[in-house]
């Protein structure tokens, strides 16, 4: 079923009406499947210190495809799709684990831990009878293999050939070669995961994301103990393309009296202001040379990065249909934290993830949106805070210029781009 | 088995569900020692070693902030909570006065459209001092369903 959506479908071409049909449509569903998750991008599978030892596999999912990963008898990490080549079970049926090769429960076809085929039982038959034919070849029906690159400890993946899609850096770009290279400055250790499952569209967790504006207004935690404000030295940024991009600012930047005027001004703060027996969750050790205290990290299409204060984590989106979506918390610290660091980590943790204090409103707020927008896709919501037209990066969080980047992007990779579109 | 023991700490675990479920959580932290912690932790996380919890509070004060943040700041979907509890099996014979007690449960939410569904299974590892006034030393609460549907609001 072809989608119904043509570029005619924006209202603006500067982005700055987002139709709600985007959030919707079950054929725009597959096509982005095709287009964006199996497209000319490099997504994230996970990080190379969760399969240190050669046998260690992880199994994932990208876009709605079951994939795995692991570690070669070379030393390398290989990924591949996670079906069977025969009758299209899944391989890897355990989370995570150890494994000499893996094989197929069904009937026990074993592929080597690169992907390759080695063995097909009774493949010449039984008793001199059945088979498979004589022209079988193994080398034909190996798992599905994902090209794997890896990047200061990220294993990057692509379905794309060389030449169809640009080189990591270059797809990275300056801006997250710098604050995702800064955040993974030195090797990791894994402290755990915090998963999630929302009923809403997975393109509004990107918006979610690049809505600087959200921030302090939603998370009241954040507003009231200082980790985000609006009065902050803050900043919204993308690359050239639009396609990635970082909020960040500065706590103590501001002091509390001028935020707590500005909120009372713009009547967001009712009632007192609350505090805390213990503040040692917003307590902030400042560890990278820039200073930033917290930083939200969109690298398209699959992967968030955070640091907020001294939590680390990396944000995998996982699509289960227009409706819902998974987010996999995988949060981390440095091999060479002390331990007092690794256990201000874990209490800092407190505040992300679904039960987190400055995050579990996001779950909330989309599952409305994706909710109330569905009896009228022929509507479109409003972004214009920041200004309209020129897509920019911008030095306040008081903007939501951010968001049209992303649309501007995801138009140009899915054939939606308008006539005159703003890049 | 000593019925007395097994009485007074069901009737105190109980006791913790029903105050959460009835929104009372301010009388729920006083089933808590001064020195007690309580996690919620993700099966996935508990099997691997690793650390990570939903919620983690190593101190009494940290999970009366918890409560707290929820009461004036947190913003969720309002929900009511029903905690299906299993029998409490006592692990471990009383220590200084301290026993080990592990207690499945379920907790099924109800949305404010009057829809309810499982939102999640796990069980409560607890250490509880016993006696006139029972409290709670420790409460891991592992859950099985690790992934949380929306959100982790209210504590478990």
């Amino acid at each position: 079923m072809p989608s119904p959506i043509s570029p005619e479908i924006w209202p603006a071409r500067d982005y700055s009406r987002v139709p709600y049909r985007l959030y919707h449509d079950a054929a725009l569903y597959e096509e982005e499947q095709k287009k964006i998750f199996r497209g000319p991008v490099w997504f994230v599978l996970g990080f190379e210190a969760e399969v240190p030892n050669v046998g260690d596999y992880r199994a994932t999912q990208i876009g709605d495809t079951p994939v795995v990963f692991s570690r070669n008898e070379d030393g390398t990490v290989r990924a591949f799709v996670n079906r069977c080549a025969h009758r299209g079970a899944e391989v890897v049926r355990y989370p995570s684990g150890n494994a000499k090769d893996f094989t197929c429960i069904y009937h026990a076809w074993c592929y080597k831990l690169d992907g390759d085929l080695v063995g097909v039982p009774f493949r010449r038959g039984a008793n001199g009878a059945g088979g498979m034919p004589k022209e079988f070849n193994l080398k034909d029906h190996n798992l599905t293999k994902i090209r794997v690159r890896i990047w200061k400890g990220i294993v990057f993946g692509t379905y794309a050939a060389e030449g169809e899609v640009e080189d990591l850096e270059t797809y990275l770009g300056p801006l997250m070669c710098e604050h995702v290279g800064d955040l993974m400055r030195k090797p990791i250790k894994i402290l755990g995961y915090q998963r999630q499952r929302v009923a809403a569209n997975w393109k509004l967790y990107h918006e979610n994301i690049r809505d600087a504006y959200h921030g302090s207004l939603l998370h009241e935690f954040n507003r009231t103990f200082g980790m985000s404000r609006l009065t902050q030295v803050a900043g919204g940024y993308m690359d050239d393309k639009h396609r990635h991009s970082i909020l960040f600012q500065y706590a103590g930047s501001d002091s509390d009296e001028v935020a707590r005027a500005a909120y009372a001004e713009n009547g967001v703060q009712r009632g007192d202001y609350m505090t805390l027996n213990d503040y040692g969750i917003t307590r902030h050790f400042v560890e990278n040379k820039l200073g930033i205290s917290t930083r939200i990290i969109s690298v398209f299409p699959n992967i968030f990065f955070h640091q907020i204060y001294n939590t680390l984590a990396m944000r995998q989106l996982r699509t289960l249909g227009p409706g819902e979506f998974e987010l996999v918390w995988t949060l981390f610290g440095y091999e060479d934290d002390t331990p007092e660091l690794t256990q201000h980590r874990l209490n800092q943790a407190n505040m992300v993830g679904p039960a987190g204090l400055i995050s579990m409103e996001d779950g909330e707020a989309l599952e409305m949106v994706q909710r109330s927008t569905q009896p009228d896709t022929d509507k479109a919501g409003v972004v214009e805070m920041g200004g309209i037209g020129e897509i920019r990066s911008l030095d306040t969080r008081a903007q939501e210029v951010t968001i049209r980047g992303f649309w501007a992007y995801y138009s140009q990779l899915m054939g939606l781009e308008p006539a005159g579109a703003q890049r | 088995m000593n019925l007395e023991l097994q009485a007074q700490v069901s009737a105190f675990v109980l006791r913790t569900a029903v105050l959460v479920d009835g929104d009372e959580l301010e009388t729920w932290l006083d089933c808590f020692h001064e020195n007690s912690s309580y996690m919620v932790v993700p099966r996935e996380n508990l099997e691997a070693g690793y650390g990570i919890g939903l919620m983690r509070c190593d101190s009494k004060a940290q999970l009366q902030d918890r409560v707290a943040v929820l009461r004036h700041a947190s913003k969720f979907n309002p929900h009511w909570d029903r905690h299906i509890l299993s029998g409490t099996a006592i692990t471990s014979a009383p220590q200084d006065g301290v026993v080990s007690t592990s207690t499945a449960f379920m907790v099924v939410q109800t949305q404010l459209n009057g829809t309810s569904s499982l939102f999640c299974s796990g069980s409560y590892e607890d250490e509880i001092e016993v006696g006139a006034e029972p409290r709670l030393r420790k409460r891991l609460v592992v859950l099985d369903t690790f992934t949380v549907s929306n959100c982790l609001a209210t504590p478990l």
